[in-house]
């Protein structure tokens, strides 16, 4: 029984985590490596072509650029329109704030999916398909964000902004100097977690873009002609650098992954 | 005078971006939508006339419309419980000290590192019938993509892999927070490990289990990503589903008029879904 557990356990964790081990082993395969009977699990030879491969045949390097400069200036943009919005909601009293507060949260019951339709029409109406502002453009509101920003700012009373505006603080400072480092936990999660569901959109960037050059990477990967021709070694390596920063990352920083996910959603 | 309506204006200044954007891309196209999918609406996008449910009507004496519906439902009903028995078993299992539960731990919650859609290329050339080491592992030649069966076999998977590493989280974190006490009570008393799990640790993670239902009722009713990788709905339809089809619609065959009809069909369906279950949770939950 004390056996059994771990034993379990580990055959069961071993196959979740296949996929991902398969992959940066198959990223080194021979062409011939993928019919060899019986199946490898690990490369005849440790050589990068593959890797050298899936940038010189394909726009790779374009696609990451698209990705990593779409989902920047798309996390900077998300991220600052929560933090006024939940600033205000928090700190401010003014008219209609609580019906205000409302509608911009009842939005988390609108599944996006099921709006893409319209959007696209929009954004063809304002000329945006192919550009960066049409990939971005709808997710740069996060009302989860904006609710659990506000929560958090909360913990602190309105009357210590009133008292530092007294004393002839202005927004600005009190935000940047006294709000945000002592939020920066959670703007942190919230900033981490805007930057992959943006990285690895691919519904909707998928629709907005035609021209190769504005491909993002979640979209090209699946465009890149490699898998189509059986030629699986290049699409693995492709994916398998995709996947390396953000699973080293997660490795490192389990710890806290783990507890951050503890405190937010079971409330200790 | 002007300092002062300036002040007064401020937060409506500051909550503008955040008021534009949900007009602009969440309570337009839901107008959009519900309006489009009462009129009859030309390739352009034109709106020609008002035509009631008629779109409505048609799409339900439709057997493409029959195929998603029904293959939403059946796809809803295989992976729920499949993902949850497979994520809480791993759950359970990796709850534990030392330094091997720990790397268990890594591996289980590690797909959710993976983009969704390098995840589903993975797959993809993973369960390629004649050259993807599943078939030569196993020794068999299933037609993962060819046979209906198989190819909802291969969505359910799918979707486990997506969605397995965040569950993975919530519960494990679920079950860190039973207390140690409780359960060597119950050890003391003669409970063995499926006891202690049915009638001691369920109860007490129920809230995280009804938010875990919730968001995988949700994301298997607007399963879309794996079908346009994997199986682009086939063979035969047996993998087409709503929002699937009303991408079709609405951007291959450029009816408008029918895919905002889906929309708003799905709409419903994800709207009573979480109506029922918050009833449901409402009447049975847990406190820690």
């Amino acid at each position: 029984m004390k056996i059994l557990r771990p034993t379990l356990a580990t055959l069961l964790s071993l196959l979740i985590v296949f996929p991902i081990l398969y992959s940066v082993s198959a990223s080194f395969f021979q062409y011939t490596d993928f019919t060899a009977l019986p199946a490898r699990l690990l490369p005849t030879t440790l050589n990068a072509n593959n890797y050298v491969r899936s940038f010189a045949e394909s726009s790779l390097a374009r696609f990451l650029a698209n990705s990593l400069f779409t989902s920047i200036v798309g996390t900077l943009l998300r991220m600052t329109i929560s933090i006024l919005a939940a600033y205000t909601f928090s700190f401010f009293s003014f008219k209609g704030r609580n019906t205000l507060f409302v509608i911009i949260v009842a939005t988390m019951l609108l599944p996006p999916d099921a709006l893409i339709i319209a959007n696209f029409t929009t954004i063809r109406a304002l000329r945006l398909t192919d550009t960066y502002l049409g990939i971005i453009s709808t997710s740069l509101l996060a009302p989860t964000h904006i609710f659990m920003l506000r929560q958090y700012f909360r913990m602190m009373s309105v009357e210590y902004r009133e008292a530092a505006v007294l004393e002839g603080c202005s927004d600005t400072r009190f935000l940047m100097t006294l709000l945000l480092p002592m939020s920066k936990a959670v703007v942190l999660t919230l900033a981490i977690h805007s930057f992959s569901t943006i990285f690895n959109d691919y519904l909707w960037p998928l629709l907005v873009t035609n021209k190769t050059s504005m491909r993002t990477v979640q979209v090209g990967l699946t465009m890149m002609g490699f898998s189509e021709n059986l030629d699986y070694g290049p699409q693995f390596a492709a994916i398998s650098l995709l996947m390396a920063p953000i699973l080293i990352a997660f490795i490192a920083l389990h710890k806290p992954i783990k507890e951050s996910v503890s405190t937010r959603f079971t409330g200790r | 005078m002007r300092v002062k309506l300036l002040i007064k204006s401020k937060p409506y200044i500051l909550i503008f971006p955040a008021l534009l954007l949900v007009v602009l891309f969440s309570y337009v196209p839901f107008i959009i939508t519900l309006i489009n999918s009462l009129h009859a609406v030309s390739l352009s996008g034109k709106r020609l006339g008002f035509v009631g449910l008629a779109n409505f009507r048609r799409l339900f004496e439709s057997q493409s419309f029959h195929a998603s519906l029904t293959n939403t439902i059946r796809f809803t009903l295989f992976f729920v419980p499949t993902n949850i028995i497979v994520t809480l078993f791993a759950a359970v299992l990796s709850n534990r000290k030392g330094w091997l539960a720990n790397l268990n731990q890594i591996f289980f919650f590690l797909p959710m590192a993976v983009g969704m859609s390098s995840m589903l290329m993975i797959l993809k050339m993973m369960f390629n019938p004649s050259i993807g080491i599943i078939n030569h592992l196993i020794g068999l030649k299933i037609q993962w993509f060819n046979d209906p069966k198989a190819a909802m076999a291969l969505l359910v998977i799918a979707g486990v892999f997506l969605d397995i590493g965040f569950d993975f989280l919530l519960f494990s974190a679920a079950l860190r927070n039973v207390p140690k006490d409780l359960k060597e009570v119950a050890l003391i008393n003669g409970a063995n490990d499926f006891q202690i799990f049915r009638h001691l640790e369920l109860p007490l993670i129920g809230p995280t289990f009804i938010f875990v239902l919730v968001t995988n009722i949700k994301d298997a009713m607007l399963i879309s990503a794996p079908v346009l990788i994997l199986t682009e709905g086939g063979p035969f339809r047996s993998t087409q589903t709503l929002v699937y089809q009303m991408y079709l619609e609405g951007f291959k065959s450029g009816n408008y008029a029918l895919g905002s009809a889906i929309a708003i069909v799905v709409f419903l369906l994800t709207f009573t879904a979480l109506l029922a279950l918050l009833r449901l949770e409402r009447r049975r939950i847990y406190y820690q």
